[in-house]
């Protein structure tokens, strides 16, 4: 489908339960149950954020943890007009951000993990295809700086706008639209010499 | 700390000046940017322009990885073990709020206000058409803290009962449970509907309904009658629009 953009569609939350807003209070109030309610129902989603971002389950499921954990103390000052996804989000890519600039600045990229082959695949031909395609693009994103790498996951695999990316990382859309290029740029280059 | 960490670094605003002019003149940038907003069919150029065409291919060859790699993933994560190792931690470090004093004040009794919170939220739970969201009991008179007790709780409330009612049913309910089941004086409650429930959303979704229904039963005929203030308000702000 040419000249329909890169078939990205802006990530459209799930319509928000009509109880969400009354957990919140409740959580914030230091009901542990009603917070208990929303990490079983953002878990997911808050997983597959970070473990795409970070590239590594583990690691993800650390920063998650961290995050919902700081979700808690801040929730009492939390605002009520606000999205919670979207804090919840904001804390999460944060929390993923400050783990890669932990990792060793030079990463070892025979040390990205290789994926593990799902069951669902259609050709054993095709998906050994497919799974070539994601390790050389894992390795690829593993030459990215942390801020590019963030800004990237958003855009491509979350299907972000520059604006909410924007907000979610804190910075300026003109650095959003930098990261993005530069990732693209480097991205693509890595991945013509794989094809 | 983490949130304010992060500004724009001076690398970012000088991105423009790494950009590539293709040889038939055209900005890398302005070429992606017209495959992602869709503009890249309207113009032939791009068709026709093979350094534009290979940037496109490039770009839809990197899209193409991305997809694929989104498709390896086995659906959304199970977060199972994350929820329970992150309420190991919070359970470690609960918020209880002040003590409040529970009987006479003589009796040097007190009872979390979290606690009681809990309490009261569940029992207006379990009221039909009706959630509980912020509970807070505090001292009616802030000098004496051993004295008679405020309640203030929102709810969210299903269309179909008179709001008034309602809030006639909550206000009784709360003072059966705080006086019945808790043993805390109450000296006002003030209930305020900030919100309606969809009718198709599960009102018991986590908690089950206690068993308590209807609205005028009459709750053993004394439901108003503890010392509730009438003055209550079913004020209904931001109701339908509040998210």
């Amino acid at each position: 489908m040419p000249g329909d953009g890169n078939q990205l569609t802006e990530r459209v939350p799930d319509a928000v339960p009509s109880d969400e807003a009354l957990l919140v209070v409740r959580a914030g109030e230091g009901d542990e149950d009603a917070f208990e309610v929303l990490v079983r129902r953002h878990g997911p989603t808050m997983l597959q954020l970070a473990t795409r971002v970070l590239g590594d389950r583990a690691d993800a499921e650390d920063a998650v943890q961290d995050a919902f954990v700081s979700a808690w103390r801040k929730l009492p000052e939390f605002r009520r007009d606000a999205s919670f996804h979207t804090w919840l989000y904001r804390i999460v890519t944060n929390r993923c951000l400050n783990r890669l600039r932990a990792r060793r600045p030079a990463a070892d990229l025979d040390s990205v993990p290789e994926q593990a082959a799902p069951e669902h695949q259609a050709s054993p031909a095709r998906a050994a295809e497919s799974r070539a395609a994601a390790d050389a693009l894992a390795k690829a994103m593993a030459a990215l700086s942390p801020e590019q790498r963030v800004c990237w996951v958003l855009r491509e695999m979350q299907g972000l706008s520059y604006e909410s990316i924007a907000e979610t990382v804190g910075i300026s859309l003109q650095a959003v639209r930098g990261r993005v290029f530069r990732a693209r740029r480097s991205l693509t280059e890595a991945m013509s010499a794989w094809r | 700390m983490a949130m304010s960490a992060n500004r724009d670094r001076p690398e970012d605003s000088r991105y423009e000046e790494e950009d590539e002019r293709l040889d038939c003149g055209r900005l890398l940038t302005d070429v992606w940017d017209a495959w992602d907003t869709g503009r890249s069919s309207d113009d032939p150029h791009f068709a026709d322009c093979p350094h534009c065409s290979a940037a496109l291919a490039d770009l839809k060859g990197l899209g193409d990885a991305v997809r694929r790699s989104c498709a390896q993933e086995p659906g959304p994560p199970d977060a199972t073990a994350v929820t329970a190792r992150v309420m190991d931690l919070v359970r470690l470090e609960l918020r209880p709020g002040r003590p409040l004093p529970l009987g006479e004040p003589e009796e040097d009794h007190w009872m979390v206000e979290a606690a009681v919170a809990r309490m009261l939220r569940a029992a207006v739970d379990g009221l039909p058409g009706v959630r509980a969201g912020s509970c807070r009991v505090t001292p009616l008179d802030h000098e004496d803290p051993t004295g008679e007790l405020h309640v203030r709780v929102e709810v969210a409330a299903s269309l179909g009962v008179p709001m008034r009612d309602l809030a006639d049913a909550v206000r009784a309910r709360i003072a059966e449970v705080a006086d019945r089941d808790i043993g805390i004086r109450l000296a006002t409650t003030d209930v305020l509907v900030v919100d309606i429930l969809d009718p198709v959303d599960s009102l018991d979704v986590f908690y089950e309904a206690s068993g308590h229904g209807g609205y005028g039963e009459g709750n053993d005929g004394t439901d108003t009658a503890t010392g509730d203030h009438a003055d209550g308000r079913a004020d209904g702000y931001g109701t339908g629009a509040a998210r």
